[in-house]
């Protein structure tokens, strides 16, 4: 190989390093940014008077003297859609019974639009749910169903080689001829007025419970679980990994036993989470019974397992990290070894180890599967401090999973789930920037 | 201080050892001792004791139902009465998201610890290494969600065009590259030098027409693909695969950083450039440190659940032909987490046991790679320090 081959065969080999690392940078901004921008969409919305009503309703937040003028306005609008649909009934009345059954199925179909939009219409039973007792509380979400209420969503088989084809008929040509052709240009004109969105900053979805299945509300009851069994967790797995981090580096003495030890460590380390979920179900539930069924209790002392080989290492290296001169100079003013350990060596490492244990703190929040089984539960009141021994709790991690793919309504709450995305990740990345930085600052500190 | 020596200067007994006070501080010291003993061993009877919960409600579905179903068939209707326990497909299943994360994981991470542990300024390094932890911090269940609800329907609906880009962007550089460095080598051998350069401006136009046209046609049988389902394996390969890259990159950085710079300095000195002295020389002493990485990283993405469960399309067959990765394909987590809630009811039956018979089998394999990966640090870091 000459010269010029390999200077072009050394450029382009860093050339390969730089693009894998610029790869993995966009493939973080293509994660990220959608869950964030999405995420900032469930707290900051353009809300309707819907939601305005259902804030004082169900929370008692707003003004009320507003919400009555507002209503009074939406309601002179409203009141001519009302007006329309009651004089098409009126006209379906007279029709033939072929002819009336042909408009029957649309016309039950509009209804429904409007009731999504408005709430109950007069003459509807008043719902029991409810999600549906109030219109769409959300601007956009409003859109979406004004394009419902507008077109009529056909498919297009003709070309058998592709898949199928969507594509939109105005519904209003199905009304041509009636009382109900003049509702459709009313409504896309005058939908504004009838819902009055305004932007909204709604700071109620961090710290509100939930209402009907988190299709309104908030997420309070979530977060606050996550950090029942996040810190449930740290306060089983804390001391005992600090301990243990103790005894490795001071007392253990190089045998078979020790190295069985730590194998043991890195072991536990690498199981997958989903069989610390198997092993909570099967010792904590089922054997030892540290509760009915699913608990905080048992959760917490499956994560707690969970992240103990996280804690032993992060609070080994911080322990090995403190200078030998610190230990040396105690141990020459004649102090014992455990009175050494207790105030010369863990007070220097002890930022160090809150590092390693802000970290596990926030990867016992993220983590799902071990809870799976042991603690969390879909839909669930806010509960106590003095209910974790023995009840469940709905945990961020989890109710994302089941918003996102069992929940019945799952593509209509599609904001909540990228709100509760949002919260959980700002959770653990905020923790782990913080470490970052203790972590930083105590570098620096030990250089000196 | 003050009352070591008291007043008619006879000693106080402070600093005094009698036997007395000898043998306390010794019960003292082996109490205490014994105590961090036990905490700290606490983790070793953890892990007998995962081991031990897991297998004893595994055994009771072997003894039920034999070893040969579980590991031969394909039929798994585990709610039929009475049912059938076939997990081949849902161990192939694991089996190859496993291997299509790796096949994206492996390659990329490499080549970005490479390039982070000796190609990049120091500066840029440090601000590079806590990305990466953060990158490892974000919750599986984000990457699900993402997996499902984002990415999906955008497979769905292009799967097609994004197939043919990532193409073109991914092979389009290395193949050019190849095309300059064949050239290159090709005409490497002829002596006159205005005759060569000429030469190599007709093999690389030569060379480089074909690669074009090469490239154009694998883009344009890609771009004619339709994905059926967002849900499929090469969805969560590729979300798996980013997942275990944090890990793979900071273990093989480590393990890169460790080789020295006698090593490095000793090929300079020799005359080699860059990307000789890391293939020929770095890269071979970190070799086993990066292959602990790789069997990191992969154990990651087999345990992983969340990712799979969600957006892996829960189908247990085997995909047909046996590499389509557009299919949509089943694991063993997702199985075990999404089956658990049907079974527990009736503890004690085969659907319950034959979770724990899977789980058994992700432990062991867990335990297995780990083993295999502490060996073959300890051997490298033996290897180093020139024993």
């Amino acid at each position: 190989m000459d010269l010029g081959t390999r200077k072009i065969l050394d450029r382009s080999f860093t050339a390969v390093g730089i693009t894998s690392i610029l790869l993995m940078a966009a493939a973080l901004l293509v994660v990220i940014v959608p869950i964030f921008t999405g995420g900032i969409g469930a707290i900051f919305f353009k809300g309707t008077v819907e939601h305005r009503k259902l804030q004082y309703n169900e929370f008692g937040k707003g003004d009320l003297a507003v919400i009555r003028q507002q209503t009074e306005e939406t309601d002179i609008y409203r009141n001519k859609v009302y007006a329309m649909l009651d004089a098409f009934e009126s006209e379906m009345e007279l029709m033939e019974p072929t002819e009336k059954k042909k408009y029957r199925s649309q016309y039950t179909k509009v209804r429904k639009v409007l009731a999504h939009l408005f709430g109950p219409l007069p003459g509807d039973m008043e719902p029991i749910l409810l999600r549906y007792q109030y219109g769409t509380t959300r601007w956009e979400k409003a859109e979406e169903a004004l394009h419902d209420l507008m077109f009529v969503s056909k498919w297009d088989y003709s070309n058998p080689d592709e898949m199928a084809k969507q594509y939109f008929v105005p519904r209003s040509d199905e009304f041509a001829g009636t009382a109900l052709a003049a509702l459709f240009p009313y409504m896309e004109n005058s939908l504004e007025k009838m819902l009055l969105p305004e932007m909204t900053f709604y700071w109620g979805f961090i710290t509100e419970r939930s209402l009907d299945a988190h299709i309104f509300g908030g997420i309070w009851a979530e977060i606050q679980g996550t950090f029942f069994l996040a810190a449930g967790a740290m306060l089983f797995a804390f001391p005992l990994g600090v301990i243990a981090a103790i005894y490795f580096t001071e007392y253990a003495k190089d045998n078979i036993f020790t190295s069985i030890l730590r194998s043991a460590n890195s072991t536990l380390a690498g199981v997958p989470s989903i069989v610390f979920g198997l092993f909570g179900l099967a010792f904590f539930i089922n054997t030892v019974k540290v509760s009915e069924s699913k608990s905080v209790l048992a959760g917490s002392l499956t994560l707690a397992i969970m992240v103990l080989p996280t804690i032993i290492r992060a609070a080994e290296e911080a322990i090995l990290a403190v200078p030998k001169t610190y230990k040396e100079a105690s141990l020459s003013l004649g102090s014992t070894k455990w009175r050494t350990i207790m105030t010369v060596i863990l007070p220097a490492a002890l930022p160090g180890i809150i590092t390693g244990g802000i970290i596990s703190l926030g990867r016992a929040a993220g983590e799902t599967a071990p809870i799976i089984f042991t603690a969390a539960v879909s839909v669930g009141a806010t509960i106590g401090i003095a209910d974790v021994l023995n009840s469940p709790t709905p945990a961020l991690s989890w109710n994302i999973y089941n918003l996102a793919s069992e929940h019945e309504a799952a593509s209509e709450i599609r904001h909540v789930q990228y709100g509760m995305v949002l919260a959980l990740i700002s959770i653990v990345l905020l923790l782990n920037l913080s470490a970052i930085l203790l972590r930083a600052r105590i570098s620096k500190k030990l250089k000196g | 201080m003050a009352d070591t020596v008291s007043g008619s200067g006879t000693k106080s007994n402070a600093f005094v050892l009698t036997p007395e006070k000898l043998r306390r501080q010794r019960i003292a010291k082996f109490l205490g001792e014994g105590f961090l003993l036990v905490v700290a061993s606490f983790v070793a009877i953890v892990v007998l004791f995962i081991f031990y919960f897991v297998a004893v409600d595994a055994i009771p579905f072997f003894r039920q139902r034999g070893f040969a179903e579980f590991f031969t068939s394909t039929n798994w209707y585990p709610a039929d009465e009475p049912g059938e326990f076939g997990a081949l497909a849902i161990i192939y299943g694991s089996g190859m998201v496993t291997i299509g994360s790796a096949l994206v994981a492996v390659p990329l991470g490499i080549s970005a610890a490479i390039c982070l542990s000796d190609v990049l300024p120091f500066s840029v390094r440090q601000y590079a290494k806590p990305v990466i932890e953060m990158l490892a911090a974000i919750p599986s269940v984000a990457f699900g969600f993402f997996a499902l609800v984002i990415f999906a329907p955008l497979l769905q609906n292009y799967g097609g065009p994004i197939l043919m880009w990532a193409w073109w962007l991914i092979a389009g550089p290395f193949v050019l590259l190849a095309v300059i460095v064949a050239s290159d080598l090709l005409t490497s051998g002829s002596g006159d030098e205005s005759r060569r350069k000429s030469l190599r401006i007709v093999i690389t136009a030569v060379l480089g027409t074909v690669a074009v046209l090469f490239l154009y046609w694998v883009g344009k049988t890609l771009n004619a693909i339709q994905i059926l389902s967002g849900t499929n394996a090469l969805n969560v390969s590729l979300i798996l695969s980013f997942m275990a890259l944090p890990t793979i990159v900071s273990v093989s950085e480590d393990s890169l950083q460790a080789v020295g710079r006698e090593l490095r300095e000793g090929s300079y000195a020799l005359g080699a450039t860059r990307a000789e002295t890391l293939v020929r020389t770095v890269l071979p002493a970190a070799s086993s440190g990066i292959l602990a990485a790789v069997i990191l990283g992969i154990m990651r993405a087999i345990g992983e659940t969340m990712v799979v469960w969600m957006a892996s399309g829960n189908s247990s067959h085997i995909p047909e032909p046996w590499f389509n990765y557009l299919d949509s394909i089943r694991t063993l987590t997702a199985t075990i987490a999404g089956d658990m809630g049907e079974a527990d009811q009736v503890t004690g039956s085969a659907r319950y046991h034959v979770l724990f018979a899977m789980g058994l089998l992700l432990l062991v394999f867990s335990f297995i790679s780990n083993l295999v990966s502490e060996r073959i640090v300890v051997r490298q870091r033996k290897i180093l320090a020139g024993e």
